[in-house]
C-alpha cells in the first residue's frame, strides 16, 4: 500500500479549501487517513489509482470531489524539438522509454518531496520494485540533447548519484546501496541500459542510480523525464501520471521525439457508456445527464450522447479504467457510498451446508460427549513433529512447500494426531487429566480430505480407554469395521489396533509408545486414535 | 452451651425416661444404628449433658483349623494315642498328624527319641491343652499359644452405655425444644435407594449443607470457542438460504489468481506472499478464454492487461490465498443463477507468525449471482450479516480489490474501538465472470474470521487461536454474552 505525506499548506495552496475539509472527504473517494499530525497527514491510497500518489494528484481529485473544479483536467503538449534515440541491442535488455521535458518547474522542498514521493510510490505500484517501469528526472540545464538510450558496456564509468568519485557500473552494482537493491534485475545481461547525452555525459543508469551531475535542487527550472521498463504501457502510464502531476503545479509539459514518435500527448481516451448497465450494476436509478455529473466531479469529461448513452474521456494518469465497470465505480464513489438505499436482493435460494462439515460437526458433538476439548492446530507442521517424533516413517505423500517461512512450517500434515500431542506439551502445566480432540483438513497426494484425532493424557490412560473411545465414535458415526493388530511404531507393540473398514485401513487406535511420550516431553500414559472421516458413510466423493 | 442437634435431642429425650441404657437398646428406640447413637452421644458428652462408658469384651473364635481340632483333638493328642514305648519313628510318619503333632510333642517334652523309635516320657499327657482348647480364658498361656498357631482368635466386642447427667436431666426438664415429638425424624446425608422405595424418606431429615460454598468446577467437553463462532456464522448464512462449499486447499496458480484476473506480475502472485508448491496442475477446459481476458479483455469492454499469459504460470499449485478460488469454480460449475453460496475454509499467506499474524486462517466467503442482483444489494447484505453477527453499525468505503469492481471496504462500530475494517466486497469483474458463461453480476464478500474472533472472543493474540490453552478453552463459556454493538450515533 502507498502511504502517501500531505502537507497542509501545500495541499491547501493546490486544493483551494482548508485540509479539515478535504480530509473528512478523503476517504470517501477510496483512502484510509492513517495519521494526522499538525503540519501534514498520512493518507494510505490504493495500488490501482497511482494518479493519487502525489500532494498534486490528491488536490486535483479532491477539487473535484470538492465541486471546487470539475471536469477533465485539459494539458497542453508543444513539441520541444528533443530527440531521444534507443539502441537496438537493448530490444532484449530494456526496450521501452518514456520521456518528456517539463519546463517552467518553481521547486520549493514541499514539491521535490512529492515529486520523489510520487516517484517511488510509481516504482513500487507500477514499477513492480523498477524492473517493469523506472523512472529518472535530471536538470534539463546540465546536459546536451539529443539524448540517447544506449546498451552499454558495463565498464562504463560516471559518478552515480550521492557519490563523489567515478565507479564503473559493474562496481555500482556492488558499492552503491542502490545498486545493491536493485542489482538482480540487469546483473545477468552482458549490456547494462545507460542514458547520456549528446556529449557523452551520463544521465542515469536505469533502473539503478541517475548521474550526480543532474541532479535536481530547488534551483532547477526545467527537467528531462525518462522513464525505461519492459511494459509500454506501464511506462506510458508513469510518464503520464508524472507530467500531469507537474503540470498541476504550473508547469509547462513538452514533448519529445522518441525514434520519430512524439511523447507523451496526454491525450484522454474516449469510451462511450450505456447509461442502463451503469444503473443495473449499482442499483440506483440515474439519468443521463446526473450520470455526467457525477463523472464531472471524478474529473473525467462527461456528455450525454441521449437518454441511455454517455460520451466520456478518461484522463490520461487513469490507469485504473480498464473496462466500462470501472467508470460505473466512479459514479457510485460520486454518488456517495453513505447514500445508497441498502436492501437485499429478493433472491430465493435454499441453503445447505457441505455433508463434509455437517459431518464434522457430527464429530464434535459426539467428542464433546465423550468429555474430549477441541483444539484447532495449524495445518503446517514439519517432518520432524509429523513422523521422526511419532517414529514414523517419512512419508511420500506427503506436500512440502518451495519457501517455508520457518523451520516449523515446511509442509501440509498428512495426520493430525502428532498436532494433538504438541498441543498436549503446549499444555503439560495444566491439570489432568486432559482429553483434547481435533478434527480438519489434511492433505496426501495433493488431496484435501478430513480427519479426526483424540489423545488423552493422564495416570491411567491405556489401552482400553483408546479401545473404549474409538469403538464409541464409531459405532455414533455408524461405520462398521473390525479391528487388527497394527505396527504402528507411535504405538506400544500389544497395545495397538489398526481400524479396518470396507477392506480398508481408515485409522488407528492404542497406547502411544514411551519414545514418542518422550520426543514431546510428555510425563504419563496417553490413549489416542486417529480416524480418516472419509470412511463415514455418505461423506462425500470430491 | 453449643447448639444441640436434633439427634442430641432426641436422644435426651430418651434418656431422660430410661436414665441408663446400652446403645443398641437406645438406636432401636430411636431408630437409628448403635454407632450412630454413639456418635450423639459422644456429642452430648462433651456438652456434659450425658455420660458414656464404654466396655470391652473380649471373646475368642475358631479358625478353620480350630475347628477341625475341636472335634478330632489336636494334632499332638491324636499323635500320641499311637505312641507305646520304643514305638518305631518310621510307622508314625504314616500318621495324617505326624507334621505339626511330632513337633509339638517334642517342643513340650512329652516324648524322647532314641534309636528311631519314639517313646513317651513319664505320664505324658495334652489334656490342658485340650481343657485350653474347649475354653479358653483370656490371659491363660495356653490360649495364648493356641492363638499364636492360628487356632483361635482373640476379638474384642465394645459396647456403650449411655447415661443422662443432672445436667441434662435439667436441660430436658427446661427446655421445650427437647422432646420426643422428633421421636422419629434422623438426620442423613445420602439418600438411599431403600429410603426412596420404603417410604422411610418420610421419616428423615435431610441435612442442610452450606450453599454459600463454591463447589469445585467441573469442565464438560466442548467444542473450540473459536470453532463456535464460525458455527454461528455458518448458522446465520445458512438460514440466509446459502450453500456452503468446501474444496482443496492446493490449488493451481489458474483458480487462484488468473482465473480472478490477478496479472500475472501482480505483486500479490510474488513468492514472498504465496506459499508455492513444485506440483503443477492441468487447466480446466476454456483457460484460453481466461487467457484471451487477460492479454485483450476477451469480448468484453476491457482492455485487458496487456502483453503475453504464461500458461506455465497458471500451471503451478500454490497453498490457496484466499476462498475467492472455490467461489469461482463454484460459479464456473453453477454459470445459471440464482446461487447463493458460502464457504468458511482456511486460507495461507506466507507470512511470519506474530500476535496479529498467522501464516494460515480462516476466511469466510459469500456470493450472490441472481438477475438483477447490484452494488445496493451487495451493500444490503453485508448490512444484513454483519447485523447478524451483532454489529448493528455499518458504514462503507470506496476500496480496491482486484477481481471486484465496483468494490467496498466495511466498516462496523465496536464500543471502545471506533470504526473498524471489516473485510472486503464488491462485484466480480467482467473480466473475472465472463469466461464461465456467467451473465448476470455476482455480488461477493469475504473477511478474516480470526478478525472477528478478536473482537468477539476479547482476544490479543491470534496465535491463542491455533496454540490454545487449555485453561483459555476450560473457562470459555459456550454461551457468549452477546452484546450488540450500537455506533457513537445511538
Amino acid at each position: 500500500m502507498a502511504v502517501i505525506g500531505l502537507p497542509y499548506k501545500y495541499l491547501e495552496r493546490l486544493t483551494g479549501t482548508d485540509h479539515e475539509t478535504i480530509l473528512a472527504r478523503l476517504p470517501m473517494i477510496g483512502s484510509e487517513v492513517e495519521r494526522q499530525e499538525a503540519d501534514h497527514a498520512d493518507v494510505e491510497f490504493f495500488p490501482d489509482r497511482p494518479d493519487l500518489f502525489s500532494v498534486e494528484g490528491v488536490s486535483r481529485a479532491m477539487r473535484g470531489f470538492l465541486d471546487i473544479e470539475t471536469g477533465l483536467p485539459r494539458y497542453t503538449v508543444k513539441p520541444s524539438g528533443i530527440k531521444f534515440t534507443v539502441d537496438p541491442n537493448l530490444a532484449t535488455i530494456r526496450p521501452c522509454l518514456g520521456s518528456a521535458i517539463i519546463r517552467n518547474v518553481t521547486f520549493d522542498e514541499e514539491s521535490i518531496l512529492s515529486i520523489m514521493g510520487l516517484q517511488e510510490a510509481l516504482h513500487w505500484a507500477v514499477g513492480r520494485g523498477r524492473s517493469k517501469v523506472a523512472i529518472g528526472i535530471h536538470d534539463l540545464d546540465t546536459i546536451k540533447p539529443p539524448f540517447h538510450y544506449i546498451a552499454s558496456p558495463r565498464s562504463r564509468k560516471f559518478i552515480p548519484l550521492d557519490f563523489e568519485r567515478e565507479l564503473s557500473m559493474d562496481e555500482i552494482l556492488v558499492e552503491h546501496p542502490k545498486g545493491r537493491d536493485y542489482a538482480k534485475i540487469v546483473k545477468d545481461f552482458p549490456l547494462f541500459p545507460l542514458i547520456i547525452d549528446n556529449e557523452n555525459n551520463v544521465c542515469s543508469f536505469p533502473p539503478i542510480i541517475n548521474g550526480e551531475r543532474t541532479r535536481v535542487t530547488t534551483s532547477t527550472r526545467n527537467i528531462l523525464l525518462d522513464t525505461t521498463g519492459t511494459d509500454n504501457k506501464a511506462v506510458q502510464v508513469a510518464v503520464n501520471i508524472i507530467c500531469t502531476a507537474m503540470a498541476e503545479t504550473g508547469a509547462a509539459i513538452e514533448s519529445v521525439e522518441i525514434e520519430g514518435v512524439q511523447t507523451p500527448l496526454l491525450a484522454p481516451m474516449e469510451r462511450i457508456i450505456s447509461v442502463r448497465e451503469c444503473c443495473d450494476l449499482i442499483g440506483v436509478e440515474l439519468p443521463a445527464t446526473e450520470i455526467a455529473n457525477l463523472l464531472e466531479k471524478m474529473r473525467f469529461g462527461a456528455q450525454p450522447v441521449d437518454r441511455g448513452t454517455v460520451k466520456v474521456q478518461v484522463p490520461c494518469y487513469r490507469a485504473d479504467i480498464m473496462h466500462d465497470w470501472d467508470i460505473f465505480e466512479d459514479v457510485a464513489i460520486a454518488y456517495g457510498y453513505d447514500k445508497f438505499a441498502v436492501e437485499i436482493s429478493p433472491t430465493f435460494a435454499i441453503g445447505r451446508a457441505h455433508p463434509v462439515y455437517t459431518i464434522a460437526a457430527q464429530v464434535r458433538g459426539i467428542l464433546a460427549g465423550l468429555g474430549y476439548l477441541e483444539m484447532m492446530p495449524f495445518t503446517l507442521t514439519n517432518e520432524r513433529v509429523l513422523y521422526d517424533a511419532m517414529q514414523r516413517e517419512r512419508s511420500s505423500r506427503v506436500l512440502s512447500l518451495m519457501h517455508p517461512i520457518s523451520e516449523e512450517h515446511t509442509v501440509v500434515r498428512t495426520d493430525i494426531l502428532p498436532l494433538l500431542l504438541e498441543m498436549l506439551q503446549v499444555n503439560k502445566p495444566r491439570e489432568l487429566p486432559q482429553c483434547l480432540f481435533a478434527t480438519g483438513d489434511v492433505i496426501e497426494d495433493m488431496r484435501t480430505t478430513q480427519r479426526l484425532a483424540a489423545a488423552s493424557i493422564h495416570l491411567n490412560a491405556d489401552l482400553s480407554e483408546a479401545y473404549a473411545c474409538t469403538d464409541a465414535v464409531l459405532h455414533e458415526l455408524s461405520i462398521t469395521y473390525i479391528v487388527q493388530e497394527s505396527k504402528d511404531p507411535a504405538f506400544i507393540d500389544g497395545r495397538r489396533g489398526d481400524i479396518i473398514a470396507g477392506g480398508k485401513k481408515v485409522g488407528v487406535f492404542g497406547e502411544i509408545h514411551p519414545s514418542v511420550l518422550n520426543a514431546f516431553d510428555l510425563e504419563h500414559p496417553v490413549a489416542a486414535f486417529e480416524l480418516d472421516l472419509r470412511a463415514v458413510p455418505g461423506y462425500p466423493a470430491l | 452451651m453449643a447448639e444441640l442437634t436434633q439427634n442430641e435431642k432426641r436422644l435426651l429425650a430418651i434418656l431422660e425416661k430410661e436414665h441408663k441404657a446400652d446403645a443398641p437398646h437406645l438406636a432401636s428406640l430411636l431408630d437409628a444404628t448403635p454407632e450412630a447413637v454413639v456418635q450423639w452421644a459422644h456429642l452430648a458428652e462433651e456438652k456434659g449433658l450425658v455420660s458414656l462408658e464404654r466396655f470391652v469384651d473380649k471373646a475368642f473364635i475358631y479358625t478353620d483349623e480350630g475347628k477341625e481340632y475341636l472335634k478330632h483333638g489336636l494334632p499332638e493328642t491324636q499323635l500320641l494315642k499311637f505312641i507305646r514305648n520304643d514305638t518305631p519313628l518310621a510307622d508314625l510318619q504314616k500318621h495324617a498328624a505326624f507334621r505339626i503333632g511330632f513337633g509339638q510333642l517334642r517342643k513340650k517334652g512329652l516324648i524322647s527319641v532314641k534309636n528311631g523309635t519314639v517313646s513317651k516320657v513319664g505320664e505324658s499327657s495334652t489334656a490342658d491343652d485340650e481343657t485350653a482348647l474347649k475354653n479358653p480364658q483370656a490371659g491363660d498361656p495356653r490360649t495364648k499359644e493356641l492363638i499364636k498357631r492360628g487356632i483361635l482368635q482373640e476379638t474384642e466386642t465394645v459396647t456403650y452405655r449411655v447415661s443422662i447427667t443432672l445436667e441434662g436431666t435439667a436441660l430436658v426438664k427446661k427446655s421445650h425444644t427437647i422432646t420426643l415429638e422428633s421421636e422419629h425424624k434422623i438426620v442423613i446425608g445420602t439418600l438411599s435407594r431403600d429410603q426412596i422405595i420404603s417410604r422411610e424418606w418420610k421419616n428423615l431429615n435431610f441435612r442442610r449443607y452450606d450453599v454459600a460454598k463454591l463447589p469445585k468446577r467441573v469442565y464438560p467437553g466442548k467444542t473450540h470457542p473459536y470453532q463456535r463462532l464460525i458455527e454461528e456464522m455458518r448458522q446465520i448464512l445458512l438460514e440466509m438460504g446459502f450453500t456452503e462449499i468446501y474444496g482443496d486447499i492446493v490449488q493451481s496458480s489458474f483458480w487462484n489468481f488468473d482465473a480472478l484476473f490477478q496479472p500475472q506480475d501482480h505483486p500479490a502472485r510474488e513468492m514472498q506472499d504465496t506459499f508455492y508448491l513444485k506440483e503443477q496442475a492441468p487447466l480446466p477446459a476454456g483457460w484460453e478464454k481466461v487467457r484471451d481476458m487477460h492479454e485483450r479483455g476477451g469480448e468484453t469492454s476491457s482492455t485487458g492487461w496487456g502483453g503475453t499469459w504464461n500458461k506455465k504460470k497458471a500451471e503451478q499449485c500454490v497453498l490457496r490465498t484466499h476462498t475467492t478460488s472455490l467461489s469461482i469454480q463454484h460459479l464456473a460449475a453453477n454459470p445459471n443463477p440464482p446461487v447463493k453460496a458460502f464457504c468458511i475454509s482456511r486460507v495461507y499467506r506466507r507470512e511470519a507468525i506474530d500476535p496479529t499474524h498467522t501464516p494460515e486462517f480462516e476466511q469466510l466467503e459469500g456470493i450472490v449471482m441472481d438477475k438483477g442482483v447490484s452494488f445496493r444489494h451487495l451493500l444490503g447484505y453485508l448490512k444484513e450479516f454483519y447485523g447478524r453477527m451483532g454489529f448493528e453499525d455499518v458504514r462503507f468505503r470506496p476500496a480496491y480489490f482486484p477481481y471486484t469492481e465496483p468494490s467496498v471496504e466495511p466498516e462496523i462500530y465496536v464500543d471502545g474501538l471506533g470504526w473498524v475494517e471489516m473485510g472486503g466486497a464488491g462485484i466480480f469483474r467482467e473480466e473475472v465472470t465472463a469466461p464461465w458463461g456467467i451473465t448476470y453480476p455476482v455480488l461477493a464478500w469475504g473477511l478474516g474470521v480470526s478478525r472477528v474472533a478478536m473482537l468477539k472472543l476479547g482476544l490479543k493474540d491470534l496465535r491463542l487461536l491455533y496454540r490454545s490453552d487449555i485453561e483459555w478453552i476450560r473457562e470459555s463459556p459456550v454461551h457468549r454474552d452477546q452484546k450488540v454493538t450500537k455506533g457513537g450515533r445511538k
